[in-house]
């Protein structure tokens, strides 16, 4: 196996354990499903790392096991904590969460099926890119793209707020896999940037929830729907 | 102390004093946070003006060494080599202040000093009413520091990718400004605003790779490609197609940080709920630093893909933010929310301006200014009225002349400049865009967007109707506002007045530098003589003159003087 061919194989493990991530019933379970989908991110760094000779791709490696792998899902467990586990999965009495299992209006059924079309079509879309840098990685490309949006298909389609969490950690894997497929050597400071950003914009959206669920007794989203945009 | 350390200095002040205030204890005294927040935005404010000198010089002797005595417009690559070397640039190329983007530090220094000011009065007032307390007074001032800092970082980083950081964290930076009363509607104003602009910025990012990925082939070094001022002399051989799709992303990512339609869901929500300095600054500044990310993949796209698509692009987005934000003004009794839609009208009309291209891209910056200085205003009135009615409630709203005489006075005046009145500076802007529009040939859009304005003029004439005059509310004493509050506000009417009415030479030349700049870009890509894509032609044809010392310039430029 080549490489670029086990690149290829990392990502689509990637969509496997994203949508292992959007249809389980459980934060919990989630968040740990979010840890191990962020080893598989950061083996592809690795590869990645080796297949282009590129020292900024190991230290990204080392930066996304830190905040990826541990921090993120450390930081849901601990909200998880501070909440109560019945609480944040919606069986909590006189505290509305809004539902896990059956997210929003759609069945996990129907999430891994749209998932599937998002696949279907950024194959076909990134097919037509012609750029040296993708020669070979087209698929990992590809999955990358569809990842970031089944992260979308996440954020709009559950009520939830830990899961629209959950949701922006996936967007934020997929775009993270893009840049290390496209911009194998940027300059350090670009990817911590990107990193940092990407988890200030976690810690913020979890201490955002907890202040809400401290206020308003409540993690669902319909019942943020007072302002009409 | 060199140039490029002030403009280094400029951007990390307000990163240092964020951390210094996070620091302090929440009991320290507020006149401590007021005094860092002042002291560090009359800083930035001097920095601005020095690094303003040599820019404006530089740029100006750039121009004229290239068009010289023939008058003719040069190619692509010479006009991006002659544009990527104006401009003050720190070592390594990170950070960059050209004549485009000394527009927006400025706009940056001065409406976030004035800004600051009337928070000192705002931020007592709400600590008094035991709307917050003290440790909501050092939040405050922290994170009105980190967003100064990350909207300074937008504006002068030449990084594309740093660019895409820069705009996501402010959002970052403004989320707890958003959400600062704790209320249950503050609260989920900050939870859209997040989730929405993070989102959205997000597509941003796959734009902006696209642009690096495909530079970086082209270049053969993956850490200049990275820079815009190195992607800039290569943007013509970027291939069409995939910069096509990217300028739609950066558009769709920056366009919702910048509150264009219908990604502008998050900003009346939290143009509402946040406090009204801080909406002062998110609609009078923040969403033009996102404008300014739009202009510069804008240029790459125009020069790669040809003007025609990107112009449709811009036109369709503006047009819809114009005519969709026209109505949503009219049907708003929320003060606070009016304003709102009015910024996503007006940032309609920019990227409007920016489709038609010509002289529409002048117009596009002075709106930019305008629009930025009356809505600072305009957001800053509505504190007045919040602290004077307890209600941002039109229909509760009364006899505002009355009860309060200068700031009846301001709102009649300020409401007049947002409608686009004479002699306020965004009549000319909104006249610029009519004539730019006529211009590129687009007159049903023209046509539609008129009669949109006219409905913004129908609403904000009714608001000044029932609001301003009429009579008072019973029991209601007349009472004016301290003047820690109204100075900045008369401040900020003045100098909408002042750019209406005679533009000081200093600001109509940066702008018509900034200007020039890109019309030079794209004409030199596109070809007003040698056109690769014929069909651009009517929509690139400037009317570009030259001066007598050389410097090419519109007869817009040449009207605001």
């Amino acid at each position: 196996m080549t490489l670029l061919t086990a690149i290829n194989a990392l990502a689509a493990l990637l969509i496997l354990t994203s949508i292992s991530v959007v249809s389980t019933s459980s934060v919990r379970s989630a968040a740990i499903r979010y840890a191990i989908q962020s080893v598989v991110l950061v083996i592809a760094f690795v590869v990645l790392g080796f297949a282009h000779e590129a020292r900024e791709l190991f230290i990204w490696a080392g930066t996304a096991t830190l905040t990826k792998v541990i921090g993120v899902p450390a930081l849901l467990l601990f909200m998880l904590k501070k909440v109560g586990q019945a609480e944040a999965e919606g069986t909590g009495k006189g505290i509305k969460m809004g539902s896990l299992s059956l997210p929003g209006n759609i069945p996990v059924g129907g999430l891994v099926a749209i998932s599937a079309c998002e696949v279907a079509l950024c194959l076909v879309v990134v097919n037509g890119v012609e750029l040296p840098v993708a020669q070979g990685v087209k698929p990992a490309l590809a999955l990358s793209l569809a990842h970031f949006f089944i992260g979308v298909t996440c954020i709009v389609s559950q009520n939830n707020i830990l899961k629209q969490i959950l949701g922006f950690c996936l967007m934020e894997n997929g775009s993270h896999l893009t840049l290390a497929l496209l911009a194998p050597g940027a300059p350090e400071m670009v990817e911590i940037g990107v990193t940092t950003d990407a988890i200030f914009a976690m810690v913020i959206m979890a201490l955002l929830a907890y202040r809400i669920y401290k206020t308003q007794h409540t993690l669902d989203a319909r019942d943020l729907t007072e302002l009409k945009g | 102390m060199s140039i490029s350390t002030v403009m280094i200095g400029m951007v990390l002040l307000p990163l240092v004093l964020s951390i210094v205030m996070a620091a302090l204890p929440a009991k320290s005294s507020k006149v401590v946070f007021e005094g860092m927040n002042l002291a560090s935005l009359l800083v930035i404010l001097v920095c601005a003006i020095i690094l303003a000198v040599p820019v404006v010089n530089g740029a100006s002797m750039g121009v004229s060494s290239l068009t010289g005595a023939s008058g003719t417009l040069p190619d692509a690559a010479t006009a991006a080599g002659m544009v990527a070397q104006v401009g003050v640039i720190s070592p390594g190329g990170w950070l960059r202040v050209d004549p485009l983007s000394l527009v927006f530090v400025c706009l940056i220094a001065v409406i976030g000093l004035l800004v600051g000011i009337y928070s000192v009065g705002y931020v007592r007032h709400d600590l008094e009413d035991g709307k917050i307390d003290a440790s909501k007074v050092k939040t405050f001032y922290a994170f009105y520091q980190l967003f100064i800092f990350t909207m300074l970082l937008a504006a002068t980083t030449n990084n594309i990718i740093m660019m895409w950081v820069a705009i996501e964290a402010t959002t970052l930076g403004t989320v707890f400004l958003v959400g600062i009363y704790g209320s249950k509607l503050a609260l989920e104003a900050a939870w859209k605003y997040v989730i929405i602009c993070a989102t959205g910025v997000a597509f941003g990012l796959y734009g902006v790779l696209l642009v690096y990925s495909n530079a970086a082939q082209i270049l053969g070094d993956a850490h200049a490609a990275a820079f815009w001022t190195s992607v800039l002399p290569v943007a013509s051989q970027l291939d069409p197609t995939l910069m096509a799709v990217a300028f739609v992303f950066t558009l769709i990512g920056f366009g919702t940080k910048a509150g264009l339609f219908p990604m502008h869901t998050w900003l009346p929500d939290a143009h509402a709920e946040a406090p009204s300095p801080v909406s002062a600054l998110l609609s009078g500044v923040l969403l033009k630093c996102a404008v300014l990310v739009i202009v510069r993949f804008y240029i790459v796209a125009s020069i790669a893909v040809g003007f025609r698509f990107v112009s449709l692009v811009c036109i369709i987005l503006g047009g819809l933010s114009i005519v969709v934000g026209a109505f949503f003004i009219f049907a708003q009794r929320d003060f606070k929310r009016k304003l709102a839609y009015s910024s996503s009208e007006n940032v309609g009309v920019i990227v409007l301006c920016l489709g038609f291209g010509g002289i529409g891209i002048l117009a596009a910056l002075i709106h930019c200014v305008a629009h930025a200085f009356v809505k600072a205003l305009m957001f800053c009135l509505s504190g007045n009225l919040l602290m004077k009615y307890h209600t941002r409630d039109l229909d509760k709203i009364s006899g505002v002349i009355e009860a309060a005489p200068v700031t009846g006075v301001l709102m009649f005046l300020g409401l007049l400049a947002l409608s686009g009145f004479p002699p306020f500076a965004m009549f000319w802007s909104e006249i610029f865009t009519v004539f730019a529009g006529l211009g590129a040939g687009q007159y049903v859009v023209v046509a539609l967007v008129v009669i949109a304005l006219t409905v913004v003029i129908a609403a904000f004439a009714l608001t000044i109707n029932s609001a301003v005059f009429k009579h008072k509310p019973e029991g209601m004493k007349t009472k004016e506002l301290g003047p820690v509050v109204l100075v900045p506000e008369i401040i900020l009417l003045c100098v909408v007045l002042w750019l209406g009415v005679c533009t000081p030479p200093a600001v109509t030349n940066t702008l018509r530098q900034a200007g020039t700049d890109v019309q030079l870009l794209i004409s030199g890509a596109n070809g007003v003589q040698g056109v690769q894509d014929s069909d651009s032609v009517q929509s690139v044809e400037i009317p570009v003159v030259y001066d007598q010392d050389g410097i090419a310039t519109t007869p817009a430029a040449g009207v605001t003087q």
